[in-house]
């Protein structure tokens, strides 16, 4: 912990994509520590989901810099994001409701010896993991199918827990959630946190955003428009830049 | 998740062990079927379902039937005595909401991280669905809720829920509490300070049990004190009584949310601690200095061994004024232990008049992050009596319910 001072965890400079005539994301500057929730936050069409994509190696960055503990990185898929301790749970979440909550945690990555799967470790695994969260989940052997939204949503947090990230990427997880699902998703958030991982959460919900976050970055229309300290930023300031009510010069970066 | 196989030995302690596993398993997830008890367990559906039938015919649990994945399948409960009350703590950065039955036992809990001054309609809202929503995971209905006790981090008025001191809570001033909470849910709603709970829970369960003059302070993002006098949480005429986080220790000191200035809170509340950790440490939030005080910081350890000895100097002057046997000491700093209690209890000793006849006991809360809620029960199902009385037949008091 206290990994603040030091070299970040993830560093990106200067990140610019474009979709044909659209211009997605403009010389964006992102940063996450080691033990820190950063929520990236702004209006439909912001750029929080590419700026996520390209993380999570589904998309590249036409130019700009990404490092990994100081190491320049590139990662050009979804498995080399996995490779790097990256580990993110899509809006869709992308579950398989037939298999159950053990299966789920492992698909595409189970555990094997000699061609065989080590069932009985992967069950210990996943009961370990949820207990780390302080799941609510009753049994690892319940098919999806059978598990509340909120459920589900832990087993997709969970999921990230397998292969011990570094760095976990939450695309709206509390959305469409009840209350006690929200409490329990944002209470795994500050577990990971605690477990000294980086988080970077993506919400429209400001009071979940400002709930666990320790910094909250702005992007409008492409472009970075804010940092703020969570522990001091008001609803109203983060809203203003949101909405564009405040402006960011480029290169100036405001802070709490 | 624990598995069996916790005891060996003999076969009744396996199945003594197998026995309290089932029910914690069930105390923590609520209503299970027999299948998902087995799950969650790891025991043989054989053993589960004779132990079982064994807590059903102790009265411990109760069955119902319902359907899962299109299957009849046993639903298993914590019995519950007579009804359930909910316990609602508002913290600064949490809420937790508990809902317990006659005996106590709390038979759902959840927490809700909150944001740094968190909205008093977004706040009760997300409190009232809580209450629900756990009222359904504990296998009941909203019905069998009788009353519902509130803890707030402020003094409060007891009759209306509104704070009394102004500014303490940004944006909760003249909100009616009792009006709102009761109007969404249309039951018994209580409010009282979150310290005077603590003290209420600590004093008939917890460490301060069995003592009649005792004292309970919280220690969290602000600082507070509940005083109990023979027995009875003393309140004070507006509820301000114990408010320790508003005693002037620096007469030259910043000034306070509450208007004076140097108060013990500019000192030891949660903005005060991590203002000179900031530049060693970056940013923290007051659960890291737990944590790292807890991992052996020695920077950390400083910053909650001074607020330690900084509250203990004002605790010291309270206990004169009151004489307590005890002070149970609480909240989330209380949770590094004898890094903070241990230069409090140092602190306090130093005061001669507390320790003449034997030396005032200092000692940890029991209840820990529950002591609240658990006060807030209690004070819920005192309020929740009444309409029990005047709509049903039991006219017993809580402690003789002879019902079941």
């Amino acid at each position: 912990m206290s990994g603040r001072s030091g070299v970040p965890l993830l560093s990106m400079r200067q990140i610019s994509k474009r979709f044909g005539a659209v211009e997605a994301l403009t010389g964006v500057d992102f940063e996450v520590h080691a033990h820190e929730v950063v929520a990236l936050v702004g209006d439909n069409g912001a750029g929080k989901s590419t700026l996520a994509k390209m993380i999570s190696g589904v998309l590249q960055p036409d130019a700009g810099l990404i490092e990994l503990d100081g190491q320049q990185v590139s990662i050009p898929n979804p498995s080399a994001a996995h490779e790097l301790g990256i580990a993110t749970v899509f809006q869709d979440l992308a579950l398989a409701d037939n298999l159950d909550v053990t299966a789920n945690l492992f698909l595409g990555h189970e555990l094997r010896e000699n061609g065989m799967l080590l069932d009985g470790l992967m069950e210990q695994i996943t009961k370990e993991v949820l207990g780390k969260l302080a799941s609510r989940i009753p049994s690892v052997r319940t098919p999806l199918a059978t598990l509340s939204a909120g459920q589900r949503q832990s087993v997709a947090i969970a999921r990230t827990l397998i292969g011990n990230p570094r760095l976990v990427v939450l695309d709206e997880p509390t959305a469409a959630l009840s209350a006690v699902q929200t409490a329990e998703v944002l209470t795994h958030i500050e577990r990971l946190r605690d477990l000294g991982l980086g988080v970077i959460l993506i919400s429209h919900n400001m009071t979940d955003v400002r709930a666990v976050s320790d910094r909250i970055e702005v992007l409008r229309h492409g472009r970075n428009n804010g940092s703020f300290e969570a522990s001091r930023a008001s609803f109203e300031e983060i809203l203003a830049a949101i909405t564009g009510a405040t402006h960011v010069e480029p290169g100036l970066r405001s802070v709490g | 998740m624990r598995l069996g196989g916790a005891a060996s030995g003999s076969q009744s302690s396996l199945r003594e062990a197998n026995r309290s596993l089932v029910a914690e398993v069930l105390q923590r997830f609520g209503a299970l079927t027999q299948v998902e008890l087995v799950g969650a367990t790891g025991l043989s559906a054989a053993t589960v379902s004779s132990i079982v039938k064994e807590l059903l015919a102790a009265g411990l649990v109760d069955t119902s039937t319902t359907i899962r994945s299109g299957r009849r399948a046993q639903l298993v409960r914590l019995a519950r005595r007579t009804g359930l009350v909910a316990g609602v703590l508002i913290g600064h950065r949490q809420l937790r909401v508990a809902l317990g039955d006659v005996a106590h036992e709390i038979v759902a809990e959840q927490v809700l991280p909150l944001p740094d001054e968190h909205r008093v309609d977004t706040s009760l809202d997300r409190a009232a669905l809580l209450v629900v929503e756990l009222a359904e995971r504990a296998g009941a209905t909203l019905d069998e809720v009788l009353a519902i006790g509130v803890g707030v981090p402020a003094p409060v008025d007891p009759g209306t829920g509104m704070i009394t001191v102004p500014g303490i809570m940004r944006g909760w001033d003249g909100v009616h509490i009792v009006h709102v909470m009761s109007k969404r849910l249309a039951k018994t709603v209580v409010v009282e300070n979150d310290a005077n709970l603590g003290a209420l829970a600590e004093s008939r369960f917890g460490a301060a049990r069995g003592y009649r003059d005792s004292l309970y302070v919280r220690a969290s993002y602000g600082t507070g004190a509940g005083i109990v006098i023979s027995g009875q949480v003393r309140r004070g005429f507006a509820g301000t009584a114990g408010e320790i986080g508003h005693v002037q220790v620096d007469p030259q000191g910043a000034i306070c949310r509450c208007g004076s200035r140097g108060c013990l809170d500019t000192v030891v509340g949660a903005n005060a601690l991590l203002a000179p950790l900031r530049s060693s440490h970056g940013m923290l939030a007051l659960r890291d200095i737990v944590q790292l005080a807890n991992d052996g910081d020695p920077g950390c350890r400083q910053v909650v061994a001074d607020a330690g000895a900084a509250i203990g100097a004002v605790v010291a002057s309270l206990a004169v004024a009151v004489n307590p046997q005890c002070v149970a000491v609480g909240g989330e700093l209380a949770e590094t232990g004898e890094v903070l209690i241990g230069p409090m209890r140092e602190a306090i000793r130093r005061r001669v008049l507390l320790n003449q006849i034997t030396p005032l006991e200092v000692v940890p809360a029991e209840l820990g992050q529950r002591a609240e809620v658990l006060g807030a029960i209690a004070l819920a199902l005192e309020a929740a009596e009444i309409p029990l009385d005047a709509t049903e037949q039991s006219g017993g008091d809580s402690d003789a319910d002879e019902q079941r």
